[in-house]
């Protein structure tokens, strides 16, 4: 009998002692996390670095600009990933626990920008959408239809409810979940500017901020809004077998389908190249990746993945991330983060 | 007595026979026999309509990728541009453009002739970086060279774009369209044997992509499985089915693991995801954590196949080993096991079949990301097979809708063999008692 | 020499042990009048040397290698510069990463300083030596071993129970990761679960009917409401599998009656290995498949005969999933069905009944407990489905038994929850543990009352 428990005992010391080992090896590789808009872009540029150069190709995960910053901001150290992309700026929160654990020095770059568009099939009818529109169809609380100051549960069933020039359609849209930057960044664009349409909330903005962003932030729950996961291609998808849903997302997913989705048109402006790059169309915003300097010289090819990321063969206005829907910055902007790279300039926030 | 006999005269009088009541019944029993049988054999012949249904969509989906179109250019690898010490650096993209320009010299304006580019993969360059690597005595001359088109033009010349759409709903202009149709006719656009597909790992356009890098994980993946779970199941089997003691311990322990089989392999990964990344900080997405929890996944199948199949050897062979004086374990290794063993082979093949087609688990324990490159190692990032599949199925591009049917087909003809070798050694070495 | 070297050599030093012990038992044998005067087969003799040689020898083996790059580790460091050494212990690790990529000869991040070159050489250095002491240590040992048993050798050794012992401890040491991994399933998942169920109340989360599990993951955010009732999801989960069901057993059990009771051997030989692979194909196929072809066409015939069918009803994926289960509950119908004797059959049609009317009057009846412990299989397999609803349901949770509508399960929340953001406190991911509990305690609970059906119901009839 004891013989026996020795051998078990021994055993599962054993199986202790690899979880020891394992944790000991190392990395050749640069892991690279966030934004599932980036991540198209992200990926073409890994696949070049990888191809063109000795360096191993990254590896991307898609887990939206949240979690991604989440995962960057648990600390430094060949468990946690170098870098992370994000289709809207790193807020003071996320800086502050990136500085409580740890990651002290950390290197923003835009990369380019992106428009989000709200697109349905081809087949389906054409929508031409206010901001307040989509405030109305889209928050939790809405101001009461009947006027006055209050705010009641939403009670718009379909588009036309809303506004009696829209078609007759239930509402209902595919969105992203609280981790995606777009989400944060569709809430602050379209959400906060519609319910300022509404002079008594933009005055409730100036005088309880906190109360205001409820009203303005929160997503109905009844199951007109559909969290449809960081998968913005199964988005597109389910907006083909679907013609009644409108999906929200990145206009790359746009671009690159427009035989199968068409986008609706945001305060009259069509959602095309031209208009996001001027800042005609409203629902615009930058994308960015953040770089940990503390691991730019240990982890192989991470100086070479941020200059291929940063040259104008990939970024400038003729290079292969525009070709996939990227919208590139002006020169000057471009040559201002080209330096940011090259000197590893770090992000202060106060 | 006279009750009686009355009883029967009145039962003969108002009743018929007893034989003609069963005539009668007949032909409603005999139909409704037939009707029985009829169900059954429909019953049969829609699951195996569902299984043709099924194959069908999915070859007739995929069976066009194993066909790549590739557009023929004479590309002239110009001295002045490679660096003989550094043939790989060049601009082999101009090289490129310059070809197709030459080819089509009217083509003009910067929109015209980004679209003129966009007939060849853009990937093309790294294979003439590579051509002029292996063999530099390329340099300086003029060579022609199939390249991989571009994936839309690939659709195109498949037919699977519809060249009636109005123009803006296509993904190719009518220029485009114009010179894929005087390429065809001169013969210099032709589609070849899909190599890629089998040799080269992800990739973000499809025309690059492949399965390679895929399967060499699935490979590694299950191996580690193998080498684990085999040796662990039919020990485990052996001991808890020839030496336990029969006692209450025992009896939950098979409860447990005859539940274990059943339970579904989403929570494994769960269990891989808390113990294996969190708690022993293995890496992440590689084919060691995938092989630890198919393992976990694989062992109560192998441990239940195989005590059936110990199970099977009649209590007669082990009498009269321990009859002629062997002692407990002789009889198991020397007589029951070898006994046993085509039953446990099976188990353990059907148990790595159902290893090989899971995807569930793997998601959770994040080989789940785009790798590139060909796994090497069981530390190195990796996917396996079905995952593949699972992020090839989101791709938008027409491309990999097919690429996505091909790797199924790839993923059910090694199935399909497997189970056949597990069904052929079962027929061949069972043995009736 | 490398520790792999090192590993083959070891292996065949007790190959050679083996040889050894064997030839002493022979020559031992001879001397007393003949092999068979000894306690033991001299293969147990070789065998016992042979494990003598080689367990020790690869015990040390391991443990060494095992603790190896710690100690060489500490070593270097100990070696290395004030300012490095005083760095916190992330950013050492990181340089550590950096020392061990170039040893290996992998592509190094930056440029190569001299500090680290020199850490390098020494950790070389190092390595060399314990490799040498390693393989100096253990081949001693494994010969001493060797010398040691075989003199030993004698006819009185009992090595045929001492090898037995060893076999047997073996037997032990995996069943028990057998076990072990049982217990860790149920202790991980009911530890996470645990945790979560101290941030929201049991009867909510059993009682529930709002689920918007998507809870803000910042302090400054606006999410959902996190709302954790999982009653939709439930009912969606019974949705489908009730039609994968309606689908599977009458299709699976007729074409095991008619497989074991009409088809002629020839049709059985053919059938049977197709229905296997029905069931051998991976669920993701099944998925792609209902995603891609049976989810359309269900809603264009809707549309057709003027029904509003979501785009990704419930019906698709139930009727995908029932074709998926076809192969269980026919097979396992099918053993049982076989499992009843003739002799039934036979008595049955000498008074006079038709084959249908034998199986089922006197067939099926019999064969019932069998029946319904496979369907009950079946239905925990449904519920268990992961891929096909992945591929094919939707994400929303809807609490309607209309099969025309998009409905979500388990199994969906929980790869929804697990995909992307994985912090371990928040409860949204807690919750994908908590449904997995419950899902693997109903799973539980079906297999235990198919089981305790079959055992308690089952004729026994010889």
């Amino acid at each position: 009998m004891m013989k026996k428990v020795a051998v078990v005992a021994g055993f599962l010391f054993l199986a202790a002692s690899i979880g020891v080992v394992g944790a000991q090896t190392s990395r050749d590789y640069i892991s690279i996390v966030g934004s599932s808009t980036v991540y198209p872009f992200a990926t073409v540029v890994a696949e070049q670095f990888g191809k063109a150069t000795k360096f191993k190709t990254p590896k991307i995960e898609s887990t939206g600009s949240g979690g991604g910053f989440k995962l960057f901001c648990a600390g430094v150290g060949v468990e946690h990933p170098d870098i992370t992309n994000a289709s809207r700026a790193m807020k003071k929160t996320e800086f502050d626990t990136c500085q409580t654990n740890g990651v002290k020095e950390i290197v923003e770059v835009k990369i380019g920008y992106d428009g989000i568009v709200m697109a349905n099939a081809k087949n389906a009818p054409e929508f031409n959408l206010t901001r307040k529109d989509i405030f109305l169809a889209l928050a939790k609380q809405v101001p009461d239809p009947k006027g006055g100051e209050t705010v009641v549960p939403n009670p718009y069933k379909t588009w036309k409810d809303v506004n009696s020039s829209l078609p007759n359609i239930k509402i209902e849209v595919l969105g992203p979940p609280p981790t995606s930057g777009t989400r944060d960044a569709f809430t602050e664009l379209a959400l906060e500017v519609g319910a300022e349409e509404f002079p008594w909330l933009k005055a409730l903005n100036k005088s309880d901020n906190k109360k205001f962003k409820e009203i303005a932030h929160t997503v109905r729950e009844d199951g007109a809004y559909v969290e449809a996961g960081e998968n913005d291609n199964l988005i597109v998808q389910k907006l083909q077998t679907n013609t009644n849903a409108l999906g929200v997302f990145g206009f790359s997913f746009l671009d690159q389908n427009t035989d199968k989705i068409k986008g609706a048109k945001i305060d009259g402006k069509v959602p095309t190249f031209e208009n996001i790059a001027s800042g005609a169309y409203p629902l615009s915003r930058p994308l960015f990746f953040y770089v940990k300097k503390a691991h730019v010289d240990v982890i192989p090819g991470i100086k070479d993945y941020l200059a291929e990321f940063s040259s104008e063969k990939a970024w400038g206005p003729d290079g292969y991330l525009a070709g996939k829907g990227m919208i590139p910055m002006p020169d000057d902007e471009r040559k201002k983060y080209a330096a940011v790279v090259k000197n590893m300039t770090l992000l202060e926030m106060k | 007595m006279s009750s009686i006999h009355s009883t029967m005269t009145l039962a003969s009088v108002t009743r018929p026979p007893t034989v003609d009541l069963v005539k009668s019944g007949l032909k409603r029993r005999y139909r409704a026999e037939r009707r029985f049988r009829s169900y059954g054999m429909a019953a049969v012949i829609m699951s195996v309509l569902f299984l043709a249904f099924l194959f069908f969509s999915i070859v007739s989906k995929g069976y066009t990728a194993f066909q790549q179109t590739f557009i023929r250019l004479p590309i002239h690898f110009d001295p002045a541009e490679i660096d003989p010490t550094n043939p790989a650096a060049a601009n082999y993209d101009g090289m490129i453009r310059q070809a197709l320009l030459k080819r089509f010299p009217t083509v003009e304006g910067r929109n015209a002739r980004r679209d003129l580019f966009a007939l060849v993969s853009p990937g093309a360059s790294f294979q003439l970086s590579a051509m002029a690597r292996q063999d530099p005595s390329v340099i300086g001359r003029t060579v022609e060279v199939w390249l991989p088109a571009n994936d839309d033009i690939d659709m195109l010349v498949k037919g699977q774009i519809d060249r009636d759409l109005p123009e803006t709903e296509r993904r190719l202009n009518n220029d485009q369209l114009e010179w894929v149709r005087s390429l065809q006719a001169e013969n210099m656009i032709e589609k070849h044997f899909n190599r890629i597909f089998f040799t080269a790992g992800d990739s973000r356009e499809p025309e690059l992509a492949g399965i390679w890098g895929a399967a060499v994980g699935s490979f590694y993946t299950l191996l580690v499985t193998l080498v684990l779970s085999f040796p662990i199941g039919v020990a485990a089997a052996v001991y808890l089915q020839e030496f336990a003691p029969k006692n209450t311990w025992t009896d939950i322990i098979e409860v447990n693991i005859n539940n274990l089989a059943a339970v579904p392999s989403i929570i494994f990964g769960l269990l891989g995801l808390a113990v294996f990344l969190n708690f022993f900080g293995l890496p992440r997405s590689t084919p060691l954590v995938g092989g630890l929890v198919l393992t976990l996944m694989t062992l109560p199948t192998i441990i239940i196949a195989s005590r059936v199949a110990l199970g099977a050897v009649p209590p007669s062979i082990r009498e009269a080993a321990l009859g002629v004086g062997a002692s407990k374990t002789q009889v198991v290794l020397h007589h029951v096991l070898p006994l046993a063993l085509p039953g446990v082979l099976t188990g353990a093949i059907i148990g790595m079949a159902r290893a090989l087609g899971e995807t569930a688990p793997l998601l959770m324990i994040g080989m789940v990301a785009f790798i590139v490159d060909i796994p090497k190692g069981l530390t190195d990032p990796a996917t396996a097979l079905p995952v593949q599949i699972f992020l090839w199925a989101d791709s938008p591009e027409r491309g990999f809708v097919e690429r996505t049917s091909a790797a199924i087909m790839v993923l059910l003809a090694f199935l399909i063999v497997m189970n056949a070798t597990a069904i052929f050694l079962r027929r061949r070495f069972e043995r009736r008692w | 020499m490398s520790p792999f070297t090192l590993f083959i050599l070891l292996l065949g030093l007790s190959a050679a042990a083996y040889f050894v012990g064997r030839r002493k038992a022979f020559a031992v044998g001879r001397k007393i009048g003949g092999v068979n005067r000894m306690h033991s087969l001299p293969t147990y003799y070789g065998v016992l040397t042979a494990l003598w040689c080689g367990i020790p020898a690869l015990l040390i083996f391991s443990c060494w290698l095992m603790f190896e790059s710690n100690v060489i580790t500490s070593l270097v460091i100990a070696q290395l510069p004030e300012e490095i050494r005083s760095l916190p212990p992330n950013r050492l690790g990181l340089i550590i990463n950096d020392i061990t990529n170039l040893v290996h000869g992998n592509i190094v991040g930056g440029e190569v300083n001299r500090v680290i070159e020199q850490a390098a050489e020494h950790y070389r250095g190092l390595k060399a030596i314990s490799h040498a002491a390693l393989a100096t240590v253990t081949l001693s040992l494994a010969i001493l071993a060797v010398i040691l048993v075989q003199s030993r050798i004698s006819p009185r050794l009992r090595a045929r129970n001492r090898v037995e012992q060893v076999f047997q401890m073996v037997l032990i040491a995996c069943s028990c990761i057998a076990i072990v991994t049982t217990l860790s399933i149920v202790l991980s998942v009911l530890f996470e679960a645990i945790r979560f169920f101290r941030a929201v109340p049991i009867s909510e989360f059993l009682f529930g009917l709002n689920w918007s599990p998507q809870l803000a993951i910042r302090a400054d955010q606006v999410g959902s409401s996190g709302a954790f009732g999982a009653v939709p999801v439930f009912i969606g989960t019974l949705l489908i599998s009730l039609i994968a069901m309606l689908v599977a057993v009458p299709i699976g059990l007729m074409a095991a009656i008619y497989l074991s009771e009409y088809a002629h051997k020839r049709v059985r030989d053919v059938a049977k290995p197709l229905l296997e692979i029905l069931a051998g194909i991976p669920t993701v196929v099944y998925g792609f498949f209902a995603a891609l072809m049976v989810a359309p066409l269900i809603r264009d015939t809707g549309g057709l005969l003027g029904l509003a069918v979501a785009s990704e009803s419930a019906l698709a994926a139930g009727l995908v999933m029932g074709v998926m289960i076809i192969p269980f509950v026919s097979s396992l119908s099918d053993d049982v069905i076989n499992a009843v004797p003739q002799a039934l059959r036979d008595g049955a049609y000498a008074l006079g009944a038709t084959q249908s009317e034998t199986i089922k009057q006197v067939v099926l009846p019999a064969a019932l407990p069998g029946i319904v412990g496979s369907i009950l299989l079946a239905v925990s397999r449904a519920i268990g489905e992961t891929m096909i609803v992945v591929m094919a349901a939707g994400l929303a949770a809807n609490m309607t038994f209309n099969p025309l509508q998009t409905v979500t399960t388990v199994t969906v929340q929980i790869v929804t929850l697990l995909i992307g953001d994985q912090e371990f406190d928040s409860p949204k991911t807690l919750a994908a543990f908590a449904l997995g509990l419950l899902l693997f305690v109903v799973t539980l609970g079906l297999n235990i009352i198919a089981l305790y059906v079959v055992r308690k119901y089952k004729e026994q009839y010889e």
